[in-house]
């Protein structure tokens, strides 16, 4: 393969496309091994600083709680201000590996603001729990994603109580002293964190594993005893909302208290499933929908012998040669072929001239309100669909009447395709009708949907 | 079939005769059956090739409704009727206005006010006590073993009802943009969805199917999106103006109040009656509606659950409205289901953890409604799987079995053999006139 050729499947697969392959260099593996660490801060425009955990909560309980016009303006800010960030950063870094694989861990970990106590924190979760740690041990990420607030209030554990709880018990004594009042609203337990926690975050669900397993390992009773261990977890720890007494899971046991937490995410991220769960998904998304099995094995092997050490593990995956394979099988994510399009034409922020998500909830994907906490698809034929495809088409074409009668798609289409640019793709840009149409044809050409 | 106390066996009734006919075929080989099913594939599904060579509007419609989330069933559809009811619903058994009364022990949520003339009228039955052969309570096991319709969850990659159309055209839709596991495999499937952009000109689409020679799957959708705008797309925001939007109203309720309004699913099932009304079209739509995983709050009556159900509720009298006005309604079933139902009790947080068992509805003019189809299991902890859940009596894939040959006219031997392997003993169910 010549080295173009590599440069092209480094800006592509593993990056969100540059509009000129020469700037990755001569070596594009130590493009990208250059690029890991943890991904770009995020900046609002002119560098603007962009809130933090403190504040988003405080501006969402405030219009939670005010119901004033103002507090939901402020609130709706917040939220815009987020998608733009996380478009712009994504669209300008130069580090798109890096953002690459922060895409990759926000979706792993996702949190919506369908639930609407996670209204504004989508964006501090982003920066503040995924963003800094994507490069460290895969254990110090799962910590910080599962303690955020955005994970503890999406996945209903800010609502879940031990029933031997002090606040259940302080409940149900308040409520039989005024039975009028009718029963206690919290009484117990809440699952919801304590099986994604097992089934998306760590150790996987047995039967999705097919030839990559196996995965899984938990029964009923290490989700309801693990819902127990979380309980406390809201905003921030509360012992009043604890369950007393040590609790086993998965054959361990685990002491009373907050730092319960610590042991169990140290325990599950060493857990074998774990290891071979999350190599899968990396493989996955960054290779092929059915990644070679000898490609997951030795990612997860490093998983498990680095005691999952995510920048080992990159290494493993960016020098593999089924890495490096052709044809591109993949289609780039609504997201990625948004971004992948700002950064071939340098729209920088004029990207985002129509409105804050650029256009993506128009070809099914609202950012930051994915519909399930599973995120969002990852393999090709789920984006497939004619109508999806022909949303693209709209957003190109539309896209393309705005900026493209003063793009020479034909340079730009060889100088960010490379090799990978096919004969008929160059002969329609070449014959297109004006400038507008023959830059719809590239970011609609094959090679520039699939990576 | 009308009331059915608890414990009821109304799942006892002698298998229909065309059960009885796949079992006069056991005389051919499995090989011979599979070679068969294949050289039928293109129009095994009797009532489409019917459909294909009369263009008539006169065969049979299909519109499955997928919940995504885990519906509680004993939530839509409570048993008042079952005297652990109360004890075993705590507080879930308070709904704040009456519920609805069914035949037998059975009553329904008091949003579903449409759903219960439809009982009443006799198009729509409901089967409770049902759900898949699995027990693990994962909704993304769930799901894919709901829409691919094997035995284990991603034993099969492709979905049922793909594999019961085969690979005929056109015959299939997802209101929505991409096109849902059910729908994934031989089945060439259409997807639509509302769109506030300008379409593109005739000419870059013409362009772009010759530089999609290369990538066949790029090729085949854009040749389905452009086929379907060729034949005319219902007008996606003009809904004001359209006749969709009265018979929209719901007939039966009181004046609709802003928490009734029709949704979005109601939206779109208008669009789906003026795609399944298209001479020679759609046959088979597909909606879906998330939002049904009920952790907490669920017992509020302005709640996420109470105003799902109400947009549920008005999208199925949307349908029942446009097909009817199109004359198809006798000739449609609207099959609703939900990948496992919630626990019996109340959890800690007024919510209903992860279940098994739950319920489906069926609704149409070739449904024999006004009857609620099941072996109650009973509410009582020992009654429970697991001591928890609501324990499946029915296998859903019954429910799938016999919509697909009784409805659909799909030959049990290719039932038994592709599309749902592994269910040959179920029965099929007395949920269909005819």
């Amino acid at each position: 393969m010549s080295a173009t050729t590599q440069a092209a499947h480094a800006a592509h697969r593993f990056g969100l496309g540059e509009p000129d392959l020469s700037t990755i260099g001569t070596d594009p593996q130590a493009w990208l091994l250059s690029q890991i660490g943890p991904a770009d801060p995020q900046a609002g425009p002119g560098g603007a600083r962009l809130h933090g955990t403190e504040d988003a909560l405080k501006i969402h309980q405030d219009a939670r709680r005010l119901a004033s016009p103002e507090g939901r303006d402020a609130l709706r800010e917040l939220i815009q201000a987020d998608l733009r960030a996380r478009l712009a950063t994504a669209a300008t870094t130069r580090r798109p590996f890096a953002e690459r694989l922060a895409l990759f861990w926000a979706n792993h970990f996702t949190v919506s603001l369908l639930k609407g106590t996670v209204r504004g924190l989508v964006g501090t979760f982003e920066r503040e729990a995924i963003r800094p740690h994507i490069a460290g041990r895969f254990a110090e990420l799962l910590s910080a994603a599962v303690r955020h607030p955005a994970m503890l209030r999406y996945l209903d554990n800010q609502r879940s109580a031990g029933p031997n709880s002090r606040i259940v018990e302080r409940l149900q004594r308040r409520s039989a002293r005024a039975p009028d009042a009718g029963a206690p609203r919290l009484t117990g337990l809440n699952e919801n964190l304590a099986r994604e926690l097992l089934e998306l975050h760590t150790l996987g669900a047995a039967h999705a594993a097919g030839a990559y397993g196996p995965w899984g390992g938990y029964n009923q009773a290490d989700v309801t005893r693990l819902a127990a261990v979380l309980t406390g977890w809201r905003d921030t720890f509360d012992a009043d909302w604890h369950e007393p007494g040590e609790k086993w899971v998965l054959g361990r046991r685990y002491a009373e208290g907050p730092q319960a937490l610590d042991a169990i995410v140290s325990d599950l991220a060493r857990h074998p499933s774990t290891a071979r769960h999350i190599a899968t998904k990396l493989a996955q998304h960054f290779c092929a929908d059915r990644p070679d099995p000898e490609l997951v094995n030795r990612l997860a092997t490093r998983f498990t012998e680095t005691d999952g050490d995510l920048t080992a593990v990159y290494r493993v995956l960016v020098t593999a040669p089924q890495a490096w394979q052709t044809p591109e099988t993949k289609l780039k994510t609504p997201e990625e072929f948004v971004v992948s399009s700002a950064r071939l034409l340098r729209l920088g922020d004029r990207l985002l001239g129509r409105g804050p998500d650029a256009g993506l909830a128009a070809m099914g994907q609202r950012l930051h309100a994915t519909p399930s906490p599973a995120g969002w698809p990852d393999r090709a034929e789920e984006w497939l669909g004619p109508e999806a495809v022909w949303q693209r088409i709209e957003w190109a074409a539309r896209l393309s009447d705005r900026v493209g009668s003063g793009v020479d798609a034909r340079r730009l289409a060889a100088s960010a395709l490379g090799p990978l640019l096919r004969d008929e793709t160059r002969r329609q840009i070449d014959r297109a009708a004006d400038a507008p149409q023959a830059l719809a044809l590239l970011l609609m050409s094959p090679e520039f949907q699939r990576r | 079939m009308d009331a059915n106390p608890p414990k009821s066996s109304s799942l006892q009734s002698p298998p229909p005769p065309d059960a009885l006919a796949c079992a006069a075929a056991a005389g051919v080989s499995r090989r011979e059956w599979l070679a068969r099913s294949t050289a039928l594939a293109a129009g095994a599904w009797a009532g489409l090739t019917a459909a294909a060579t009369a263009a008539s509007s006169v065969d049979a419609r299909l519109v499955m409704v997928i919940l995504r989330g885990g519906l509680d069933g004993l939530a839509a559809v409570p048993v008042p009727g079952d005297p652990t009811f109360s004890v075993a619903r705590g507080a879930l058994a308070d709904y704040g206005a009456p519920m609805l009364p069914l035949s037998g022990p059975y009553a329904l949520h008091p949003a579903l006010g449409q759903v219960h003339a439809l009982y009443q009228a006799g198009e729509l039955a409901i089967v409770h006590a049902t759900g898949l052969p699995y027990r693990e309570r994962s909704h993304f096991e769930a799901q894919q073993l709901l829409e691919s319709g094997g035995m284990r969850p991603h034993e099969l990659g492709s979905g049922w009802l793909a594999r019961a159309i085969g690979g005929s055209r056109g015959t299939a839709m997802a209101l929505q943009s991409a096109v849902p596991l059910l729908l994934r495999g031989p089945a060439e499937v259409d997807t639509w969805a509302p769109s506030v952009l300008p379409d593109p000109s005739q000419d870059l689409l013409g362009r772009l199917e010759m530089m999609y020679a290369a990538d066949p799957a790029l090729r085949a959708a854009l040749d389905r999106a452009r086929a379907l705008r060729a034949a005319g797309v219902p007008p996606p925001m003009g809904m004001a103006s359209s006749p969709m939007l009265a018979m929209a109203a719901p007939a039966a309720a009181s004046t609709p109040s802003p928490a009734q309004r029709p949704g979005l699913l109601t939206v779109l099932a208008g669009h789906a009656v003026e795609f399944l009304s298209r001479p020679g079209g759609t046959r088979v739509a597909l909606l879906e509606m998330g939002g049904w995983d009920t952790h907490a709050n669920q017992t509020a009556p302005q709640g996420a659950l109470a105003g799902n159900l109400r947009a549920l509720d008005g999208a199925l009298g949307t349908l029942h409205a446009g097909l009817a006005a199109k004359g198809l309604w006798q000739r449609t079933v609207v099959v609703v289901v939900t990948e496992f139902g919630r626990q019996v009790a109340i959890n800690g947080t007024q919510g209903t953890d992860h279940g098994t068992g739950g319920m489906a509805m069926l609704a149409g003019g070739a449904v024999r409604g006004g009857q609620v189809l099941a072996d109650w299991p009973g509410l009582s902890p020992k009654d429970r799987f697991e001591g928890r859940d609501l324990r499946i009596t029915t296998d859903l894939r019954s429910v799938f079995r016999t919509v697909l040959h009784r409805h659909l006219e799909v030959p049990m031997a290719r039932i038994d053999a592709d599309v749902l392997p592994g269910s040959g003993p179920l029965p099929l169910l007395p949920l269909l006139r005819g």
